[in-house]
């Protein structure tokens, strides 16, 4: 399943990569991640706790850091497993300087399998969506807080 | 699957569940039809600690018509709904939308106010109380409140009651004058879901035209909404093919449509365009008989 969209961010594009590489940032801002451990070079693993509504599942995941080109590029690589189910999620992020703050367009693919793919089939754009929204309005309130702070 | 282990405990009434879910919080699920809730609990998808049984509360189940209302309560079964002579006299889009519900067992079981607070992208009756600006009476521990149909569904599968709430009726002002309604679906062929699903309410003045309407729409986004877009168009209109068909043009103003393996988002767009169309066709000429 492929996504893709773009989010405006008041903060500058310096301050917003160094938030996206900032393991403690984005432990706030990947949803439901409980806890963030380093493992190696751009490399996490990961406890989240992901649902839409009430139907929750309890990922172990691994979060990649890839591509790392400041200030302008990356991409991010969520492997979890669930008892319902996976989840390998790719994101490619690209920022660019917008009116002092930051445009970031997005594109990835989100696979799905087990039985959250075969049940859940019907919600799935539904929730990556969703997601991904509150990942990014995450990282809004994350920068803005770092640059009035 | 089985579910995984949980306590279960009977609710002898809306106050001992209030007390229940402040006690048990987070880990609690209230029990009504288990429609949705037992075959989430089966798959796993949801392990509450705790069931909190409200079927049995006798007093949180029945149709009344007061003071110019209809007062459904949230533990009404689909059958009770859908087999209701008051209903079909005064307003036959709840009986009609009910048909279109599950399966028999589904119907005889499941309730308004289980389904409603579920949330389904996919199910029937937020179709039908936002064509009917219906309103939801919510209890919780500090008393209670009352929430629009148009504000209550927030999200895919959230809606806004609280932690700790229990919604415990849907009211609505008994349609008046010359009253056409419909609920036109599209029934994914495995599930039964509403692929798109589309309520229609609404009155004629006396020279035939749109005096009010109410136009309900479920399955094309992560929420139930109410098409505002139609509703405008028609107000004031002749009602004929080409207002209805320059009305229905509407049905999926400014929405994000879901996409899933049974239908892309720009087909949901169309399909909300033509049940849009069917439920007006059937409304209007419903309306001053």
């Amino acid at each position: 399943m492929k996504i893709e969209g773009s989010h405006t961010l008041q903060s500058a594009r310096d301050s917003v990569f160094a938030a996206l590489t900032d393991p403690n940032v984005l432990q706030k801002c990947i949803p439901g991640c409980e806890e963030l451990e380093k493992t190696g070079d751009n490399q996490y693993k990961a406890r989240l706790s992901a649902g839409v509504g009430t139907i929750k599942a309890v990922f172990t995941a691994t979060v990649f850091m890839e591509e790392v080109r400041p200030p302008s590029h990356y991409k991010l690589v969520v492997e979890g497993k669930a008892q319902p189910g996976f989840v390998k999620g790719t994101g490619s992020l690209d920022l660019e300087e917008q009116d002092g703050g930051t445009l970031i367009k997005y594109t990835g693919e989100v696979n799905v399998g087990g039985m959250l793919a075969s049940v859940g089939q019907r919600m799935l754009q539904a929730t990556a969506s969703m997601l991904a929204g509150r990942f990014f309005s995450a990282l809004a309130a994350e920068t803005k807080a770092k640059a009035i702070g | 699957m089985i579910p995984a282990q949980f306590d279960y405990i009977a609710a002898k009434s809306l106050d001992d569940a209030l007390s229940l879910l402040a006690k048990h919080k987070d880990d609690a699920k209230l029990l009504a039809g288990g429609h949705s809730l037992i075959p989430a609990m089966k798959l796993r998808l949801m392990q509450p600690g705790v069931l909190i049984d409200i079927s049995k509360i006798k007093d949180l189940s029945y149709i009344r018509e007061e003071g110019g209302h209809v007062r459904i309560g949230a533990l009404t079964t689909h059958y009770q709904i859908e087999s209701s002579d008051l209903l079909r006299r005064i307003c036959p889009l709840l009986p009609e939308t009910a048909t279109h519900l599950g399966d028999v067992q589904v119907r005889n079981r499941g309730t308004i106010g289980g389904s409603l607070a579920h949330a389904d992208p996919a199910a029937d009756w937020p179709a039908a109380i936002l064509a009917l600006d219906a309103e939801l009476v919510v209890a919780g521990g500090k008393g209670e409140r009352v929430i629009k149909a148009e504000d209550f569904f927030v999200e895919l599968l959230t809606t806004a009651l609280k932690p700790g709430e229990i919604l415990r009726e849907i009211r609505f002002a008994v349609p008046k004058g010359k009253v056409g309604q419909s609920y036109a679906k599209f029934r994914h062929p495995a599930s039964g879901f509403a692929v798109v699903g589309v309520a229609v309410s609404l009155t004629k003045d006396g020279s035939g035209k749109c005096q009010s309407a109410g136009v309900g729409v479920t399955g094309v986004s992560a929420k139930p909404y109410k098409a505002k877009g139609v509703e405008n168009a028609l107000k004031g209109s002749a009602l004929d093919g080409k207002s209805l068909s320059a009305a229905a043009a509407h049905a999926a103003d400014g929405v994000e449509a879901n996409a899933d393996l049974f239908a892309s988002a720009e087909y949901r767009k169309h399909l909300a365009e033509a049940y849009t169309r069917r439920a007006l066709d059937a409304a209007v000429s419903r309306a001053g008989k």
